[in-house]
């Protein structure tokens, strides 16, 4: 099979960047990190990347093919040079590069250290040296994120990150999440009061880029709803976003429908709002500020309040209301092939 | 006439209701009749999804029980943010029967419906770009907008997570393009068109947000759009009632109109420019509509 | 970007590797009261214990009667009877408190309905005794440890290229190491060294091990003048995937997969009838490599046949396995089977050490697949592996931070010993003319597989060995490319064939001299059978003054007398 690739290369000295196109013959089954090393082993023994494990596990070899971050090692390259297309790679977004493929990870690192990742076992969690049953099921809430390989291919192309380069982002807060949400973690609160800042759970934008990108199904986006469902049920719930995302909640259940007109004074508090009034009196003009009364009503709305009420006693609280989705959500991957889209409706 | 359960979402009805009103006006042209939705509620817009997302699941399950209830193996929806989260629970609900028993039996209890599962979500977009809704919108795309060069923006949310929506290539989506074109308009390509509005946290977030908001409005003025198109209310409200604010941010003008999806099919479908309450928008079409309505001296 | 420019430092404690072993010694020396950093070629979680899938072994009981006793047992029958019966019991009788120590640092193991830690059988054990993470064992440990080793603000010196013991008259000073990153040459000095830098299996073509597992910490011991223990004995996976090498779980012949030759047929029924494609690990590889020579073969492959399986439980069960195949074959199992064949899977010998990873010299420690315990004898059981990575990892933290803390004054390195180094790699970067290293490191892998596979025989290890002389000879005008400071991969890869070529003659050496068949050795032509009055013995290899030395050190039995072993 002949492979045509344009392999972005950069100076590691000047910082000067190009584009080198590389012709190369591999059989039908190589992967884009089979490239690689062909064009090391035998074209161009400068080139500069990652790679150890070639099957997914050692999270090396992430890369951006044509603008989209994978694994090389998990990408066959047959299908990026159909119809004698040159894919370009470049390396991962939203972090420093290095030389040629290879940037600098230690802003992900630092990231990551920042939400203490590691366990602060609580005193029921059994003394060393003895083993402490707890119900498989509670395990469940952070099987997804403990998958997690740390390849980068979440930052690579969060677009929180990109605009906010303070942003604790999906990576490092999937591994919050690993913690909060394990049963044996006993510093939960200061924990969820941590991650409830600036740059933290409430910044994170919902692009979805994370979980579309994530070689091994960890869905970040995720986590970071559950962090915020968690905060929100242990009232760590001040921050802005906690705010918003709570009035949604009063209004389905008060109204049914968002109660908009109330919403910006609910999530930045009264003072604050008043910042807002000139753009509010800009859209009330043009009719797009719906006055506070009367409200958009939705009609047999007890059902919505009593579903609030019924809920709110049983045991999916928080975080579990994300959990008890993933064993539907799993099925997916395999049952949905491209062929297949599920999303086609023809009318 | 196809009968289709129509959820219009909360924006729809409120601050956009011009989406509302310009769908509801397209809708026989193209041969749909809209069943409307009412005893339902917010699909919990990804903000319910974190402050309860038990609630949330159980909102939209009422939602996909009612329009099953109004006999519509498919819903229609306007809105990426209420398409995902419908299609999300639609997912779980339909592929976990001890999920949706212990929903439904939550629903009897408040005097809702259950679910039996089975309910398709689609968005209008997906009606019309492919097959004959395409057919159908070629047909009565009349009015051709006169090459008018229109920037397709997605968004996030119809188009990732891709296995739940899987409607397209998420990162090489054509179904808005494919529209302009069938319109008689002209896409306009540019890198942001797939990426975040920053919508989601523009209150909480200001500053991250109109960052994010100023890329796919600079970078498709910069490829020379004359308008842009949205399939989503919610990014619509970024993009147009925010642009002024965002403008003062960047310190300069960008007065880049912004389309609901279903106003552009229906202007292109001949409908009166005034039944689509375009004078609601923040940014104004007038020199747009303008040039429509005189298409032999506007010139390009 | 890095930090401050380290061009020497010294510590107590200098841990090369930062795999589970590795992780697992910091940890334990830092404990123990020592200044210990990590040296590593590789972030701590790109390491390839991260890859080891089906769990870790410790006789809880939680499935069914178990005691360390059996453990052992399981473990000498194993080995062959070639395993050290005292380490064998001292890693039994410690495993359970190690994995109950894991789980209270957070690693997350499947549990039985009783929320106790779950356990399933393995091949070659009397009971169950695999706990484990799915099928991420390894995954989860390697996250675990290293959540550790942040908790702890363990120093780790990142993608640093340790390529040089310096040992003076006093032991071990330190190392040298080639910085990555930024290029140039380091010094780090230590009263303790442990190595730590897992396998070899790159000697091989077709191997499951990752690119990274070049066997860097034997060839240093090896240059230092330490002695290698056993490295005759390479466990040989039997279904690795042609031509990645990437392993085909077991699971996939436990659920009724099927092994076929060219002419379509089981040929397990002439080796195994009764257990089939079920057979130990050894036996189906030993199985398929007959095949192989006589012909029976598909390009050099065998197929895994699992078309019966059906989409349902295909896709329900071995979504991973299909999805290994179509990637990394093109083939979709549904409707063509896999070509398999025996790879090379684990290094059972290594750095000789005593129970506390001490090597001859009383500061230079082992621990993990580097080194030979020896636990694993002539052939390990699975689910040993990653066990001995943290009861061994831990012994020899514990062993190296007291021995570093006896030591008075602070570590330091002859100023000679960096310049040497700079040197030597200025040499080699200076060169403008000879041979890239892929075709020798290629045709390294292709012979051993060749000559030093599942079968020997003294013709093929002979024939081996000119055709190491011969590619010794190439290498000594090897050509690096690149010759920058920055990322040179280059360099380290050139570095890395150097340490596969000196081991593989010691393999080799030790094997011809085998004259036995054992364990994971085997030698049906010319000596078929074991032999223990001569060989129930360990092989030493040194290497001094350019010369291969041989000699044997016998094996310590406690309680097990050597008996047939039969499954």
């Amino acid at each position: 099979m002949q492979v045509r690739l344009h392999v972005q290369r950069s100076d590691p000295v000047t910082g000067e960047t190009r584009l080198q196109l590389f012709e190369l013959e591999l059989p039908r089954e190589a992967t884009l990190l089979d490239c690689l090393e062909q064009i090391k082993d035998e074209v161009d023994g400068t080139l500069a990347f990652r790679r150890s494990c070639r099957e997914g596990i050692c999270g090396s070899c992430a890369v951006r093919i044509d603008g989209r971050t994978a694994l090389a090692c998990r990408t066959p390259v047959a299908e990026l040079v159909a119809e004698g297309h040159a894919p370009t790679i470049a390396p991962i977004g939203n972090l420093p590069v290095v030389r040629d493929l290879v940037v600098e990870m230690e802003p992900m690192w630092q990231k990551m250290r920042a939400v203490e990742p590691f366990l602060r076992p609580g005193p029921d969690c059994g003394l060393d040296g003895r083993e402490t049953p707890i119900p498989s099921a509670r395990l469940d809430a952070v099987r997804k994120e403990s998958l997690c390989i740390n390849c980068g291919a979440c930052v690579s192309e969060c677009d929180a990150m990109t605009v906010s380069p303070e942003f604790l982002g999906p990576h490092a807060l999937v591994k919050a999440w690993r913690l909060v949400g394990d049963p044996r973690d006993d510093a939960v609160a200061p924990r969820l009061k941590g991650l409830s800042g600036e740059h933290g759970i409430w910044e994170c934008t919902r692009c979805y880029l994370c979980n579309e990108r994530c070689p091994k199904g960890v869905d970040p986006r995720d986590a970071i709803a559950k962090l915020g469902a968690e905060a929100i049920a242990a009232r760590i719930d001040r921050d802005r976003g906690a705010r918003h995302a709570k009035w949604f909640v009063t209004s389905a259940r008060t109204t049914g429908w968002l109660r908009e007109s109330e919403l910006v004074v609910r999530t930045l508090g009264l003072a604050f709002s008043f910042a807002k009034i000139p753009l509010a009196l800009r859209l009330f003009r043009r009719g797009k500020a719906p006055l506070p009364l009367p409200r958009h009503r939705a009609r047999d709305l007890a059902p919505a309040r009593e579903l609030r009420h019924i809920v709110a006693g049983q045991d999916r609280r928080g975080a579990l209301g994300i959990v008890q989705g993933e064993r539907a959500l799993e099925r997916i991957d395999f049952i949905c092939s491209p062929e297949q889209p599920v999303g086609e409706d023809e009318p | 006439m196809r009968r289709i359960a129509y959820y219009k979402g909360c924006l729809a009805g409120l601050s956009a209701r011009e989406l509302d009103v310009s769908t509801r006006a397209l809708a026989p042209k193209l041969g749909l009749e809209l069943v409307e939705l009412e005893s339902v509620t917010c699909c919990g817009a990804g903000d319910i999804q974190m402050a309860d997302p038990d609630y949330a699941l159980h909102l939209n399950a009422r939602i996909l029980a009612e329009a099953e209830h109004a006999g519509s193996g498919t819903i229609l929806t306007v809105c990426n943010v209420c398409t995902l989260n419908l299609r999300q629970a639609a997912w779980q609900l339909g592929n976990d029967e001890q999920l949706r028993s212990r929903v439904n039996e939550n629903l009897e209890r408040s005097g809702a419906r259950p679910y039996s599962g089975g309910v398709e979500v689609t968005h209008l977009l997906w009606l019309i770009a492919r097959g004959e809704g395409l057919e159908r919108l070629k047909e009565i795309a009349v009015r051709k907008l006169d090459g008018l060069r229109v920037a397709p923006f997605y968004g996030c949310q119809l188009l990732r997570p891709s296995k739940l929506m899987g409607f397209e290539d998420p990162d090489r989506p054509t179904s808005l393009e494919t529209v302009i074109e069938a319109c008689g308009g002209e896409p306009v390509d540019y890198p942001a068109k797939t990426r975040c509005c920053g919508f989601p946290i523009l209150l909480a977030r200001e500053q991250t947000s109109l960052a994010e908001l100023a890329r796919p409005l600079e970078q498709a003025l910069e490829a020379g759009a004359e308008a842009m198109v949205t399939s989503c209310p919610l990014c619509h409200l970024s993009l147009d009632a925010w642009q002024k604010s965002l403008e003062r941010t960047l310190g300069r003008k960008l007065g880049l109109p912004i389309f609901h999806l279903s106003q552009l099919l229906a202007l292109a479908a001949g409908l009166e420019p005034a039944r689509l309450e375009f004078s609601r928008h923040a940014v104004s079409l007038g020199p747009v509509l303008a040039r429509l309505e005189s298409p032999l001296e506007g010139g390009r | 970007m890095y930090g401050p420019e380290d061009v020497e430092s010294s510590h107590d404690v200098l841990v090369i590797g930062a795999g589970c072993a590795g992780m697992r010694a910091a940890i334990e020396a830092h404990d123990a009261g020592a200044d210990v950093a990590l040296v590593s070629k590789l972030h701590p979680t790109r390491s390839h214990s991260g890859a080891a899938r089906g769990g870790i072994n410790a006789a809880l009981g939680n499935a069914g009667e178990d005691s360390p006793e059996r453990h052992a047992a399981d473990t000498v029958k194993g080995s062959d009877y070639l395993g050290d019966q005292d380490a064998i019991e001292l890693f039994c009788a410690e495993a359970p408190g190690d994995i109950y120590q894991l789980e209270r640092w957070g690693a997350l193991f499947d549990r039985d309905d009783e929320g106790r830690l779950a356990q399933r059988a393995f091949g070659g054990a009397g009971a169950p005794r695999t706990v484990h993470a799915a099928d991420v064992s390894g995954h989860v440990l390697l996250q675990v440890l290293y959540e550790q080793l942040l908790a702890r603000e363990i120093r780790v010196y990142e993608e640093y290229f340790a390529w040089r013991l310096v040992v003076g008259a006093t032991g071990c000073d330190g190392v040298l190491a080639w910085d990555l990153a930024r290029g140039g040459v380091r010094a780090l000095a230590a009263k303790a060294v442990i190595l730590a830098t897992g396998g070899s299996g790159r000697v091989y073509c077709g191997s499951t091990n990752a690119h990274a597992c070049t066997g860097d910490g034997m060839a240093m011991a090896l240059r230092a003048g330490l002695p290698l223990e056993d490295l005759e004995f390479v466990q040989f996976h039997p279904t690795t995937l042609v031509p990645s090498g990437l392993l085909v779980t077991e699971a996939v012949r436990g659920e009724g997969g099927l092994l076929l030759n060219a002419k379509g047929e089981r040929f397990m029924r002439r080796y195994a009838p009764e257990a089939m494609e079920l057979a130990s690990r050894d036996v189906v590889a030993r199985a398929e490599q007959t095949e192989i020579d006589e012909g029976r073969d598909v390009n050099g492959s065998l197929l895994l046949d699992m078309r019966h399986f059906g989409r349902e439980k295909m896709i329900e069960r071995f979504h991973g396995t299909r999805d290994l195949a179509l990637t990394y074959a093109g083939i979709d199992p549904l409707e063509q089977p896999i070509p398999v064949r025996p790879g090379a899977h684990y290094h059972m010998g290594g750095v000789a050490t005593d129970v506390d990873g001490r090597s001859e010299i009383e500061n230079v420690f082992a621990a993990g697949e580097v080194a030979c315990v020896s636990l694993h004898g002539a052939n390990r059981l699975g689910g040993n592996s990653l066990m001995e990575t943290i009861v061994f990892g831990r012994r020899a933290g514990r062993a190296a931070a007291e021995q570093a803390l006896k030591r008075s004054g602070s570590a330091g390195l002859a100023p000679s010993a960096r310049v040497d180094g700079e040197r030597e790699l200025a040499r080699l970067l200076e060169r403008h003319q000879g041979e890239r290293p892929s075709r020798i490191r290629d045709e390294l892998g292709a012979s051993m597989h060749e000559n030093f596979g599942v079968f020997r025989e003294e013709g093929g290890m002979r024939r081996q060995l000119e055709l190491l002389e011969n590619l010794r000879e190439r290498y000594r005008h090897v050509l690096v490319d690149d010759r920058g400071e920055i990322f040179n991969s280059d360099l380290v890869q050139a570095l890395e064939l150097g340490y596969q070529l000196d081991l593989a003659v010691c393999m080799v050496s030790a094997g011809l001299e085998r004259r036995e068949s054992r364990g994971a050795h085997s030698r049906p032509k010319d000596f078929p059978a074991r032999d223990d009055e001569n060989f129930l013995k360990h092989s030493l290899v040194r290497w001094s003054n350019d010369w291969l030395d041989l000699s044997w050190k016998p094996v310590t039995i406690t309680k097990w007398q050597p008996q047939r072993r039969t499954y």
